[in-house]
């Protein structure tokens, strides 16, 4: 596909860079623009200063099944659904939006961000493939990334009834460290 | 002794507020709505308040910011009570951007 009108193209190129300095893989920009492969590259390389990383996407659901993912993601999503149904707003604006109060929630805990722009990207298509599924909990009324067709009537959520070894990694036990001591 | 009424520090915060509210709405409409927690009438109405105006409806009595979540629950998630206070924080943070997107 070209570009026909370069007003279009000017807004295609901004928003790549956008995508780009968010830390985007080749394939969301390929998929989201209308530019040309040799474009994108050497966007990527003028912004990020290095090449892009070559292979595929992950492609699996389950990644966002496991406790740490699970909780990113439907943060994520919980802001993702607040732009998804607003008229005006494209898809991928809402997913740059949504990504973007994402990293700042997590940069104001001090955490590290799970969830790369491309993930969050991934999981939204998952969601429009009917893949995923948002589900309730029945403890705190939040909403949770499931696999759909799961059944869902008594789900409690990872971090109501959290696994005993969930939040016990390395950097997780440095951020506690440095909230507890930001509390007291 | 002294009343305090608290006039002067209600006004101070509410036209803190509003002018705070503007400049996320010019911003970014659209977070800005999801943040401040207002529907799209609101937003309209903060947007478009000239500088006089902003004024005027600042020096109500009232506070004009209020909590939004009616939820203690929620809230003491926010202060990072839980097992750890980085769960706590995250967990509050889908509970009211959940909250915030229904309202």
């Amino acid at each position: 596909m070209k570009n026909k009108s370069v007003l279009e193209e000017a807004e295609d190129i901004r928003r790549a860079v956008e995508m780009v300095s968010l830390g985007a893989r080749m394939q969301m920009l390929e998929a989201e623009t209308k530019l040309s492969r040799e474009r994108l590259l050497r966007i990527y390389k003028e912004v990020r200063g290095m090449s892009p990383p070559k292979g595929m996407l992950p492609f699996s659901t389950d990644w966002f099944m496991a406790w740490q993912p699970n909780v990113h993601a439907s943060l994520f999503m919980a802001y993702y659904s607040h732009f998804a149904g607003r008229p005006g707003l494209t898809s991928l604006e809402s997913i740059i939006k949504a990504y973007n109060l994402y990293l700042d929630n997590i940069e104001s805990g001090s955490m590290e961000p799970v969830l790369s722009i491309t993930r969050a990207w991934t999981l939204v298509r998952f969601f429009d493939a009917d893949l995923l599924q948002l589900a309730g909990c029945q403890t705190c009324g939040g909403r949770f990334v499931a696999h759909a067709y799961d059944p869902v009537q008594d789900y409690v959520c990872g971090l109501c009834n959290m696994p005993s070894r969930a939040g016990k990694g390395k950097r997780h036990r440095a951020a506690v460290r440095k909230a507890r001591k930001a509390i007291a | 002794m002294k009343r305090r009424d608290f006039q002067q520090e209600i006004k101070e915060l509410n036209l803190a507020f509003l002018m705070l509210a503007q400049q996320m709405l010019n911003d970014d409409r659209e977070s800005a709505m999801l943040r401040l927690g207002i529907n799209d009438e609101v937003a309209d109405l903060v947007e478009s308040l000239s500088g006089p105006r902003l004024v005027r409806m600042a020096s109500n009595q009232m506070l004009l910011p209020s909590f939004r979540f009616d939820d203690a629950n929620l809230l003491g998630l926010m202060a990072g009570e839980g097992r750890d206070p980085v769960s706590a924080t995250l967990h509050a943070a889908i509970l009211a951007a959940g909250k915030s997107s229904k309202e």
